[in-house]
């Protein structure tokens, strides 16, 4: 069973999203809620082992490891329907159950120590697949447990598994209402630096846009949090839709994040998906062809990221990659129409160093999944837009830091002990650099971005250059 | 027609020896006898019949009534007393009448007019006895058994105007108003028999000369209905002939009469090694002399019987249904017989292509060959260049065959295809040359032409699995009329060209996760970004390849030939379609274009160089930070500027190298362009192709 993916969710939100990912892939491979394979699911072609194994009973079970610190979260998945589902050794819950605290900090330092108990469990399950391709984690950035420990975990798998790919599906925090956790900001910046330097590819979702999404496309006064991460597990589900039922091309993470991915630090991917529902809701059903469906695609209001750009900036924001995942009945002969037309509309704004176009994957639908609309697209792009997110979190944590608010909770943990705060110093330069990376793609030289003076390198190099962890250098 | 070829039983001996069974008994004239006669009817040539007298010696009207008896006489072919038959040496089928000269000169005249009819009649009494015999066929057959039995209405005649001449009532002009109406019939007959004869026609150009004749006689309505019977007569062994072809597929024709000859040496097993398709084209095919009335329908005469033997050879014994008013019989005007075979046609096809698509399920194999052969479920692909890469980097020579295919099974047992029960039918293959080389055989003139300077190429001594490695698939009999071994060597080269860009696809997505490994690096303004923007610019440049290939040319060209196929009426549209979609394919993957292909194919090893050497490009350019850190002790913590400094320098090396890369890449790929845009006017999918890998047309 080759190009085995393990997925790792951790902390409250890693898990929510995680158990909604896992029920949507049920449903379209015809898996019931016990893991047994439903009577009518006959229809075959599809690739259940990307994701699942079989017990020796035919049960199908998720590769999945569900992490948490405290326990609530995951006893109510282990209380609820998909109980039978996972395998009850991969499910880690720490002993004392008293969570992170929102701290990252906390969040580091427990993951340092039961990182053997967590380990074990990869190993094993790596041992368990033919040939393993990489790990998808899921957290949040914001909180204690899935921005802490998801870090820690994210730099021991890159240090263990140097071969294979991280992708993580991570959830920024809505920026739109002031949250209760006082300390997010803190807790971003550290995370992001882990994300730049040891995730191959980071999915980036946006809890103000999908807020946004929810109330403005979905028209839900009040979205909750089951609402917003159904359209989560919407886009995970649908972003591994070309591993699961196989195409002419990206059957393979690595063919798929390779292509969308320009350079080793800029990968980080925005998402939109259309045409979009929730659960037991009437949708409209609209037109659907793969016109209608790409040219929505690229509409700024059903990205799954917010930007913060001024308009000035925005114009200059340019799309370095694009994967169009369409997905239903489509007439292979639309597909070149539509690019053509998006072509002579100039709807997309792509980089001027470098060759750029919409990629288009076509895939099966799931046939036991029924849908109201013919066509559904999601879009995987890498936009240098996203760099406003991440100048966002710094001009929080800016404000924060200038006020020397809260670092007391931080001081504790051994990594910031003696007042040593160079982890913030470090991780701001590291998402500054990134910033700059993604500002410098806009323009048309980018290829000569500090060629030309070998001085400035040298001062880069000196800033930045001490982050480097030798075991991961290979 | 060429009778000889056709053994056929003979008739006995005394059939041809005894001369007065088939009324070729009259003697031979002498060679001078003609001027003879006209002188004097000598009395010695009566001599035999022991006659005194010469008629002259008579009263008239006694003179009348031995012209008559002997006028009857002759009239079946018998000679009388003071009138004589005689053969004309030489002149075979040609007879004359002696008349005594003596006879009384009115007499003479009239008994000269009624000799034509008695000419006829032996002439056609000759001409049925001759063509009863086997060698000369149905046809001549059917027609002598009609002449026989218009014959025998003759000699009937003939003694009821004996009866009257007995009772005394017939005069010899009764005899000349009697024998008017037989008269132009029996003419007509004779002139059809002569050319019949004369020609030794047969088979269906007898049919050809009764109708033209009957047409050529259309104002005489009497004699062009007589002729039609007779063609009709003649056409019914013929007709048999056709409704077993036509509705059981079988040719029962002992005599080599029909028009469909079987090459029985064409066997349905060379289908899948036969490159031409003989068997399909060859196996049954028209010959000369298709009978006139057939002419305008032959073909669908012959596909009909094809597709019925199609189907016997499946094991099926279909036979078209036979109704009351399906005989074939009549050809007159009301083309009751065009209705039938066209019938037939349709039944044939349309059981034959219910047969291939329901039973032997061939838009189910069609997809199958599209998920292996041309990567549609390209999951499998993934797995198995992964589990054999070993083998296929191996020498031509050094290639286990049957490794790869246990690694092949392996592979397509563990990914989505093992859903699919025909991929046991996938056998993979190492062929000996590259694919350039390998278009140069396409034994296609029209290939042959369009690639011929391909095959100045040079074959690379170090060629590996990874060139020659290609799928085969079993094909098996009736499907294979339409997956033809040429049909499937087309999707092999599709395969082939596919192979490779996912070979090349693969390598730099090794060098892509080499890239990613260092990102902790500040690579800013390093050869690591410069690289990495290669390698992306690479990456690009085969992905927007194979997705031109898979959803400009493979999938859209599917789709549509798979909608044509669903419409199709019959197997010959489908292998039609068939073929025209992989000739399209062929055409718009590039496989025609060698000058365009060679391009390609030197872009395609710039990346595989490239690949080849990212991993010792990186690692050079970052082991020296690593063993300052390892000298230094200070792990993570090194912020010397020594390093930097060294690390560029090192650099320098590998900074020319990536920088060699990228000139040579950007110089290859910018020269594809003109080719591209002066070709797209004769190929106009060809600026689809530039959209895709140059980009052309965004910023328009």
């Amino acid at each position: 069973m080759p190009r085995e993916i393990i997925t790792l969710q951790v902390g409250q939100c890693g898990n929510q999203i995680g158990m909604e990912f896992w029920k949507q892939l049920c449903l379209e491979h015809g898996i019931s809620k016990d893991g047994i394979l439903e009577d009518f699911a006959t229809q075959g072609g599809d690739r259940k082992d990307v994701f699942f194994y079989q017990a020796d009973d035919q049960h199908y079970i998720p590769r999945a490891l569900l992490i948490d610190l405290e326990p609530r979260v995951i006893n109510g998945i282990q209380n609820s329907e998909y109980r039978n589902l996972y395998n009850h050794e991969n499910i880690f819950v720490s002993d004392h159950g008293g969570g992170a605290g929102n701290n990252w900090a906390s969040g580091y330092h427990q993951g340092k120590g039961v990182e053997e108990d967590i380990m074990d469990m990869i190993d094993r399950e790596a041992d368990g697949s033919d040939s393993l391709e990489g790990f998808v984690l899921c957290h949040s950035i914001a909180g204690g447990t899935g921005s802490g420990m998801g870090s820690y975990l994210l730099e021991t798998l890159n240090d263990r598994y140097s071969k294979k790919l991280v992708q993580t599906y991570s959830v920024f925090p809505n920026q739109m209402e002031t949250s209760d956790v006082v300390v997010q900001p803190y807790n971003s910046l550290l995370t992001l630096k882990r994300l730049t330097l040891n995730a191959d590819c980071v999915v980036v979702l946006d809890n103000t846009a999908l807020n946004r999404i929810a109330v403005e496309r979905l028209h839900l006064s009040n979205p909750t949090f089951a609402q917003t991460n159904s359209l989560v597990s919407t886009v995970m589900s649908a972003s591994t839709t070309t591993l699961r039922y196989p195409g002419y091309m990206n059957n393979d993470l690595v063919g798929l994040l390779a292509s969308l991915i320009p350079t080793p630090r800029c990968h980080f991917l925005m998402t939109g998906y259309t045409p979009l529902t929730v659960e037991r809701q009437a949708n409209v059903i609209r037109k659907t062809t793969v016109l209608d469906v790409m040219r929505r695609l690229l509409q700024t209001k059903n990205i799954m990221v917010s930007s913060y750009a001024r308009t000035k900036e925005a114009s200059q924001a340019k799309y370095i990659s694009i994967l169009n995942i369409i997905q239903g009945e489509v007439d292979p002969t639309q597909v070149h129409e539509s690019l053509q037309r998006i072509r002579e509309r100039k709807l997309v704004n792509f980089i001027e160093w470098g060759p750029a176009s919409i990629q288009v994957a076509l895939s099966r639908k799931s046939p036991y999944v029924q849908t109201a609309h013919r066509v559904s697209g999601l879009m995987l792009a890498s936009h240098t837009s996203i760099r406003h997110l991440f100048s966002k979190c710094l001009s929080q944590y800016e404000k924060l830091r200038k006020k020397q608010a809260f670092l007391d909770n931080y001081r504790k943990f051994p990594m910031f002990a003696d007042n040593d705060l160079s982890e913030f110093d470090e991780s701001r330069d590291i998402i500054e650099s990134l910033v700059d990376e993604y500002k410098a793609c806009e323009s048309p030289d980018y290829i000569k971005w500090g060629m030309e003076d070998p001085d400035q390198v040298l001062t880069g190099e000196g800033n930045a250059s001490g982050t480097v962890d030798p075991k991961l250098a290979v | 027609m060429d009778l000889t070829t056709t053994s056929s039983p003979s008739t006995p001996r005394w059939n041809v020896e005894r001369p007065f069974l088939t009324g070729r008994f009259h003697q031979e004239t002498k060679a001078m006898s003609r001027f003879a006669e006209a002188k004097g009817f000598s009395v010695e040539s009566f001599s035999g019949a022991g006659l005194d007298k010469a008629i002259g010696c008579f009263d008239a009207a006694v003179q009348e009534l031995i012209v008559i008896d002997d006028l009857l006489s002759a009239m079946v072919g018998i000679e009388g007393r003071y009138i004589s038959i005689k053969r004309v040496r030489g002149k075979e089928d040609h007879v004359i009448f002696l008349v005594d000269p003596s006879m009384d000169l009115a007499l003479q005249e009239l008994a000269k007019k009624i000799f034509p009819l008695c000419e006829s009649f032996l002439m056609i009494n000759q001409f049925v006895e001759s063509r009863s015999q086997f060698k000369n066929g149905l046809v001549n057959h059917a027609f002598a058994a009609a002449l026989r039995a218009l014959l025998l209405d003759y000699q009937a005649m003939v003694a009821q105007l004996e009866h009257q001449f007995q009772l005394g009532r017939l005069s010899i002009q009764g005899l000349w108003f009697y024998c008017q109406p037989m008269m132009a019939s029996m003419q007509a007959l004779s002139t059809v028999i002569q050319k019949a004869s004369a020609n030794n026609f047969a088979g269906s150009a007898v049919l050809n000369l009764l109708q033209s004749q009957a047409k050529a006689m259309a104002g005489d309505s009497a004699v062009r209905s007589l002729l039609e019977k007779m063609a009709q007569c003649a056409s019914n062994a013929y007709l048999g002939i056709l409704e077993r072809w036509v509705y059981e597929g079988v040719i029962d024709d002992p005599y080599g009469e029909f028009f469909i000859a079987e090459n029985k040496s064409l066997q349905k097993e060379s289908l899948t090694q036969d490159y031409d398709a003989k068997y399909w084209r060859q196996r049954y095919s028209l010959k000369d002399g298709i009978p006139s009335f057939l002419a305008n329908i032959a073909g669908t005469i012959l596909t009909t019987g094809k597709y019925l033997n199609v189907m016997r050879e499946c094991g099926h014994t279909v036979q078209v249904p036979v109704s009351e008013n399906s005989k074939l019989m009549s050809f007159g005007s009301n083309h009751h017989y065009l209705e039938c075979i066209k019938a037939a046609y349709d039944f044939a096809s349309s059981e034959l292509l219910n047969l291939i698509k329901e039973k032997y399920d061939l838009i189910g194999k069609l997809r199958s060959i599209k998920h292996y052969l041309l990567l549609d479920q390209g999951d499998f692909l993934v797995h198995f260049m992964d589990i054999a890469r070993d083998e296929l980097t191996k020498k031509l020579d050094d290639i286990s065959v049957e490794k790869l295919q246990s690694l092949l099974d392996l592979a397509l047992r563990t990914t989505a295809a093992a859903a699919d029960p025909c991929h046991e039918d996938l056998t993979c293959c190492v062929e000996r040359s590259s694919l350039l080389k390998r278009l140069g055989t396409l034994k296609d003139p029209e290939v042959i032409r369009t690639v011929a300077e391909g095959n100045d190429l040079e074959e690379p001594m170090n060629i590996t699995g990874l060139e020659t490695f290609s799928l085969s698939y079993k094909v098996q009999w009736p499907l294979s009329i339409v997956i033809s071994r040429k049909a499937l060597r087309k999707y092999q080269l599709i395969f082939r060209f596919l192979f490779r860009c996912k070979h090349v696809d693969r390598q730099l997505c090794g060098a892509w996760q080499v890239h990613q490994g260092v990102r902790a690096l500040n690579m800013r303004g390093t050869a690591i970004s410069r690289s990495s923007l290669l390698c992306r610019s690479m990456l690009k440049f085969i992905n927007s390849l194979l997705h031109y290939l898979t959803f400009e040319v493979l999938e859209p060209n599917w789709h549509i030939m798979h909608n044509r196929l669903q419409t199709a009426k019959s197997i010959d549209e489908v292998v039609q379609h068939h073929d025209f979609f992989l000739d399209k394919c062929l055409r718009e993957c590039l496989l025609l274009l060698p000058e365009l292909l060679k391009k390609v194919e030197r872009l395609k090893s710039l990346c595989l160089q490239y690949a080849a050497a990212t991993q010792w490009l990186i690692s050079s350019s970052i082991d020296i930070p690593k063993l300052d850190e390892l000298s230094d002790g200070s792990v993570g913590n090194s912020k010397s500027p020594s390093r930097a400094v060294k690390l560029t320098s090192r650099n320098a090396a590998v900074t020319d190298s990536i920088l060699k890369f990228e000139r040579e890449f950007n110089a290859e790929l910018q020269s594809l362009g003109p080719i591209l845009s002066s070709s797209s006017q004769a190929e106009p999918y060809l600026t689809h192709l530039a959209q895709w890998i140059l980009g052309v047309g965004k910023d328009q």
